[in-house]
């Protein structure tokens, strides 16, 4: 029997730990507070060092937390990550979203800097400021940046953090192996789609969702050895999922993946999922790398990477790009689901639909379509935020539901 | 009819047969060596990119798969201004303008999705000319949730 109003709204039947509050994913002040406790202090992908190979290179980053940030290579090669403010009157430095700087000059009153931060010229500044303000006070606001984990560049926004080795632990020990070689990107493109960005992580957390998949029906869930990937919890949040062998053949048009990947099995995939909205997805020849960058409540930019081998020849780097084109490229089968599906969770779940619980119950003893992934990521989210995802204004209205559980 | 017509034309019946997905009628108007591809150069990672590539079969496989998969059901509408063509012998290089929009079902609001150019090779030496190769070269690199459907 359909539900009425009281029913809808009650608190489902299942632990605490097993559904979240709907209106974490539309709350604006939910939204700001997560940018100030979850992303600020956490290491971020900004980008990867194939973006930036030579020196002067720069790539431009808007940070979840709305920074907007310069990644540029020194001439000593260290890659170091400044505001892209002017300290003048607040202007955007650079324009483009990537180019090659020794010095960085902001257009508008022609102030510049060099790659370490440090103003290098201040136009007309005596007779401006005569001894009151100078070169050496104007520096750059200057961002902790690492590379690792793959030669991606990671960066931090709060100057206490700890190191990224620590941020990571082990979570991406399952990857380590395959990523010992350089890699390049090849393919980047952004997405920009109404929905929370916590939407997309949990869609890349959980494999349920592969009903959504023709492809991933026919190649994985119907061939042996699916139902066996298991979710593994790592500490701050970050999960990873077993591989399988994929049967590419199974899928018409689409064939076996000849070029493979260094040390990974002929059709495997792994996925690790970092807190608080980044993947690093890797499956048979190519690397994907998701970066969620929240623009609002209900909105959200996704970065997509696809990356292969620095050392691909022409003929093995046009077998990559044809398998990530195939499932995940702008066109490709799989992508355009997932953006479908989280879309269309953001329709539904916009401010005042009525939407009130999403449920994370499945137990499957942590194989591939339990949902411990996700349970996994709000356990983190709670404890980062103060704040139940069952209860998130602390109104109680979840108990019961603990009891009857 | 005119040459130049007959190619405009096919231009033209090419983006009719893609909105109405009339993946037959389009492959009728492709040659047996078509190539289809779907370029974009970021300004990001400073790199040309390819988004799909596909020889006749491979159109005709995609096209056959497409229906087996969840999509989003708006109808696409190709407008396209052939700017130029050049006849070479017995094939003709043709730039055309693109735009692609989207028309909502639930309400018809129709948005500018995409806009591109179309770089085609049209075979000239059989009963009508045949496209040979397509290369869409997008402009727009960011399509929301995106489509299954080619331009």
């Amino acid at each position: 029997m359909a539900k009425n109003a009281a029913e809808w709204n009650a608190a489902p039947k299942f632990p605490t730990s097993h559904f979240v509050d709907s209106r974490i994913y539309t709350d604006d002040a939910i939204f700001e507070e997560e940018k100030e406790k979850l992303f600020k202090p956490t290491w971020i992908i900004a980008c990867h060092e194939s973006e930036l190979p030579n020196a002067y290179d720069y790539r431009l980053f808007t940070h979840p937390a709305g920074v907007p940030l310069i990644l540029v290579r020194g001439d000593d090669l260290k890659v170091r990550a400044f505001y892209n403010i002017c300290p003048h009157r607040g202007n955007t430095i650079l324009y483009d979203p990537a180019g090659n700087a020794k010095r960085m000059t902001c257009i508008f009153h022609a102030w510049s800097f060099d790659t370490r931060g440090e103003c290098i010229e201040i136009s007309r500044a005596e007779q401006g400021y005569q001894n009151r303000f100078c070169k050496e006070d104007a520096s750059l606001r200057e961002v902790k940046a690492e590379m690792g984990f793959g030669g991606f560049v990671w960066v931090n926004l709060d100057d206490s953090c700890g190191p990224l080795k620590d941020f990571i632990g082990s979570a991406l020990g399952v990857l380590e192996p395959f990523m010992q070689e350089p890699m390049e990107v090849f393919h980047f493109n952004r997405a920009i789609v109404n929905t929370n960005y916590k939407l997309w992580h949990d869609t890349n957390s959980e494999f349920y969702h592969d009903f959504v998949h023709y492809f991933n029906r026919i190649t994985g869930m119907l061939q042996p050895g699916y139902f066996e990937r298991k979710y593994t919890g790592f500490a701050n949040g970050h999960a990873s999922v077993g591989s399988m062998s994929i049967q590419y053949d199974k899928y018409e048009g689409s064939k076996e993946r000849a070029v493979g990947w260094p040390g990974l099995a002929p059709g495997g995939w792994y996925m690790v999922d970092l807190f608080p909205g980044m993947t690093y997805n890797l499956r048979t020849s190519v690397l994907r790398i998701d970066t969620a960058i929240p623009l609002g409540p209900n909105q959200v930019a996704i970065e997509f990477r696809g990356l292969g081998l620095k050392r691909d020849t022409p003929e093995q780097r046009a077998e990559r790009i044809f398998d990530h084109n195939t499932i995940w490229g702008p066109f490709g089968r799989n992508l355009h689901e997932d953006l479908l599906a989280v879309h269309g969770q953001g329709r539904a779940m916009r401010e005042g639909t009525g939407s009130r619980w999403v449920i994370h119950g499945r137990e499957e003893n942590s194989t591939i379509h339990d949902e411990c992934g996700m349970r996994h990521f709000y356990a983190e989210w709670g404890r980062r935020m103060g704040r139940k995802s069952y209860d998130p204004y602390r109104e109680g209205r979840a108990e019961p539901a603990l009891a009857a559980a | 009819m005119e040459q130049r017509q007959q190619i405009e034309e096919l231009i033209y019946r090419s983006c009719l047969a893609l909105d109405d997905r009339d993946y037959k009628g389009f492959l009728a108007l492709c040659d047996a060596g078509f190539r289809y591809k779907v370029a974009a150069y970021s300004p990001e990672i400073r790199k040309e990119m390819v988004w799909l590539d596909h020889d006749r079969k491979g159109m005709e496989t995609l096209f056959t798969n497409l229906p087996r998969h969840n999509s989003d059901h708006a109808p696409l509408v190709r407008h396209a201004t052939v700017y130029t063509v050049k006849v070479n012998g017995t094939q003709a290089e043709v730039v055309s303008a693109l735009q692609v929009f989207r028309t909502a079902l639930d309400g018809g609001a129709t948005e500018l999705f995409a806009v591109a150019r179309l770089i085609d090779t049209v075979k000239l030496d059989g009963d009508a000319p045949k496209l040979a190769s397509r290369v869409v070269r997008m402009e727009t690199r960011q399509l929301g949730f995106g489509s299954h459907v080619p331009f």
